[in-house]
């Protein structure tokens, strides 16, 4: 089996994930980019888990539990939002500007 | 295999136990916050007992390995819950006041620190990395609720801030776990330790790479510069009741989880990553200090002089095994400073209340002597100054970084403990030379600040003066 192709594409969904964390002013969509991430990681996780080939599927239980994490993860970061939202009508990272060094 | 003991799961068990006993009872017959004060007390003592338990049974043994080689039994993680325990009880009585101004959500609260120190202790107790990555979202996941726990604009800043933050390092720090388990074909350390023992990679890049990220990720845990970026907004924005155990948590359990990271399965490629460790360590000196001259707001000023404090940890860690007994004994007496500081800086400006201005601690050695008295003391020591746990942690970090052969890195943190002494006694200037701008009258404090600032204060000096109780019980624990 090769797993190059599935690391080359987690490589790749991660390194756009990253590009959207930088890039993206809403606070949903940074969210989402991240979420991007964590789904790369995921990608390598299996591939390796199936590349390694032990017994006890470590690779795969990890992404279960990613995804279970990840879940959690989400809804306490829109709760977070939405409370942003409610405060200044507004979810835009750049606003948040009240506190500088 | 998949041996159980459950002396192995106790602390985790009492806490969580407390934590659903007490949101239960708070639906069903919404008792007042005395009632969640007693849950919360006897859980975390419970855990401590095991804790306790735990070290007089694993110390100085090999690690015993439980639940299919999840969680490990030894010396270390049977302090780390020492420290974690005694932490969260210290800064849950440091934070009474915020509870209370919470209302009915202050059972929330509440719950939300044990669920946190649970979480903080298996980082200090994981023997595999998938359970290290659990702990570390169990803890950081709460973090980010409590940060923003009043529900006001600097707290939901924070809240947000450290959120995306720290989402992002759990990412990073996930793909450092891939690439390390897809170099060694195993995600439990012990497994890893004796692969990376035995095997010698031809091709190394992976592995190193998978390194990086760890340290990367953990990095930002514990912020280290250059991944310290969101820890002065975070404590600023924080309500000041939470921020010290906010503060002292996130070092606590990060440097619990680097350590084991970096020293049990890694160990054989200290050459590669201890330089690396290095550098971080001296930027973070730097930097923290640096920018903590620059701050008037009290809690951003402990900010950066908590990274600054990150980088002296760090220095311990470049001498891999042997650094450990530095690392525990540094960060678990600065976790106790941190907490003491942060508990007058409730009293001060109030627990549910982000900003603390430099300037209302003006005067305050008149308005309230035992509190100015209090944060002067927990000044004089994240300064260093002999007599205190601060002049003792550095010895001894100092110590592990020249016999790893640092002395650079040594040199250069030495001369900014020099430069950060002008910002810790800035403070005290303030606070005994200044007059109290206006009408201050003489400052309220309650019962749990004062608990929480004499109790960290004597530690501070008693052990301070007489380290070797603490010393000798950390020789003992670590089997290294």
């Amino acid at each position: 089996m090769i797993v190059n192709q599935f690391l080359v594409l987690g490589a790749l969904l991660f390194s756009i994930g990253v590009y959207g964390v930088l890039v993206r002013r809403n606070a949903v969509l940074v969210l989402l980019s991240i979420e991007l991430m964590l789904a790369a990681v995921n990608i390598n996780l299996v591939a390796f888990g199936a590349f390694v080939d032990d017994a006890a599927a470590a690779g795969q239980v990890f992404a279960l539990f990613v995804i279970t994490v990840a879940a959690a993860e989400v809804g306490i970061g829109l709760a977070i939002v939405v409370l942003i939202f409610r405060n200044r009508s507004s979810a835009n990272v750049d606003e948040l500007d009240l506190m500088k060094w | 295999m998949s041996n159980i003991d459950f002396l192995a799961l106790g602390p985790e068990i009492a806490v969580t136990a407390a934590a659903v006993l007490l949101l239960m009872i708070e639906v069903a017959r919404k008792p007042s916050a005395r009632v969640w004060g007693w849950i919360a007390g006897i859980g975390i003592a419970a855990a401590l007992g095991l804790s306790i338990a735990g070290w007089v049974l694993g110390r100085g043994t090999d690690a015993n390995l439980y639940f299919s080689d999840m969680l490990a039994l030894d010396g270390f993680s049977a302090f780390g819950g020492i420290v974690v325990f005694t932490l969260t009880g210290i800064g849950l009585i440091a934070g009474w006041g915020l509870v209370t101004s919470l209302r009915r959500r202050g059972a929330e609260f509440v719950a939300l620190v044990l669920i946190a120190a649970a979480g903080m202790h298996l980082m200090a107790a994981s023997a595999n990395l998938i359970m290290l990555f659990i702990a570390l979202e169990v803890a950081s996941i709460s973090f980010y609720v409590l940060a923003g726990i009043t529900r006001n604009r600097a707290a939901d800043e924070a809240a947000l801030k450290y959120f995306l933050l720290g989402a992002f390092a759990s990412a990073v720090f996930l793909y450092g776990i891939a690439l390390v388990f897809a170099a060694t074909g195993t995600l439990s350390m012990a497994g890893q330790e004796s692969f990376l023992g035995e095997t010698i990679l031809l091709r190394p890049g992976v592995l190193l790479a998978g390194i990086a990220l760890l340290i990367v990720g953990l990095g930002f845990k514990v912020s280290a510069a250059p991944f310290h970026v969101w820890a002065p907004d975070v404590y600023q924005g924080a309500p000041s009741g939470v921020t010290g155990f906010l503060a002292a948590g996130a070092k606590v359990g990060g440097f619990a989880a680097l350590a084991r990271v970096l020293t049990v399965p890694l160990d054989a490629y200290l050459d590669d990553w201890a330089p690396a460790v290095a550098v971080v360590a001296v930027a973070s000196v730097v930097v923290g200090t640096l920018l903590a001259i620059a701050q008037d707001d009290i809690k951003r000023m402990l900010a950066y002089s908590s990274v600054a404090h990150a980088g002296f940890i760090l220095l311990a860690l470049t001498a891999g095994d042997a650094g450990v007994e530095a690392v525990w004994f540094y960060v678990s007496t600065y976790a106790l400073q941190v907490v003491g500081a942060f508990a007058v800086v409730a009293a001060v400006s109030g627990p549910d209340t982000g900003a603390s201005p430099l300037d209302s601690y003006a005067g305050l050695g008149k308005r309230s002597p035992m509190m100015a008295a209090g944060l002067g003391l927990m000044m004089i020591a994240m300064g260093g100054i002999p007599m205190t746990t601060g002049f003792v942690g550095k010895l001894g970090v100092f110590r592990a970084a020249i016999d790893a052969g640092y002395l650079w890195a040594v040199v250069t943190a030495l001369v900014a403990t020099v430069a950060g002494l002008f910002f810790y006694l800035r403070v005290i200037v303030r606070m005994y030379m200044d007059a109290p701008g206006g009408d201050a009258p003489a400052l309220e404090v309650g019962r749990g600040p004062a608990w929480a600032v004499g109790i960290t204060s004597a530690a501070t000096i008693v052990l301070g003066i007489a380290p070797w109780p603490l010393l000798n019980m950390l020789r003992d624990a670590l089997p290294f």
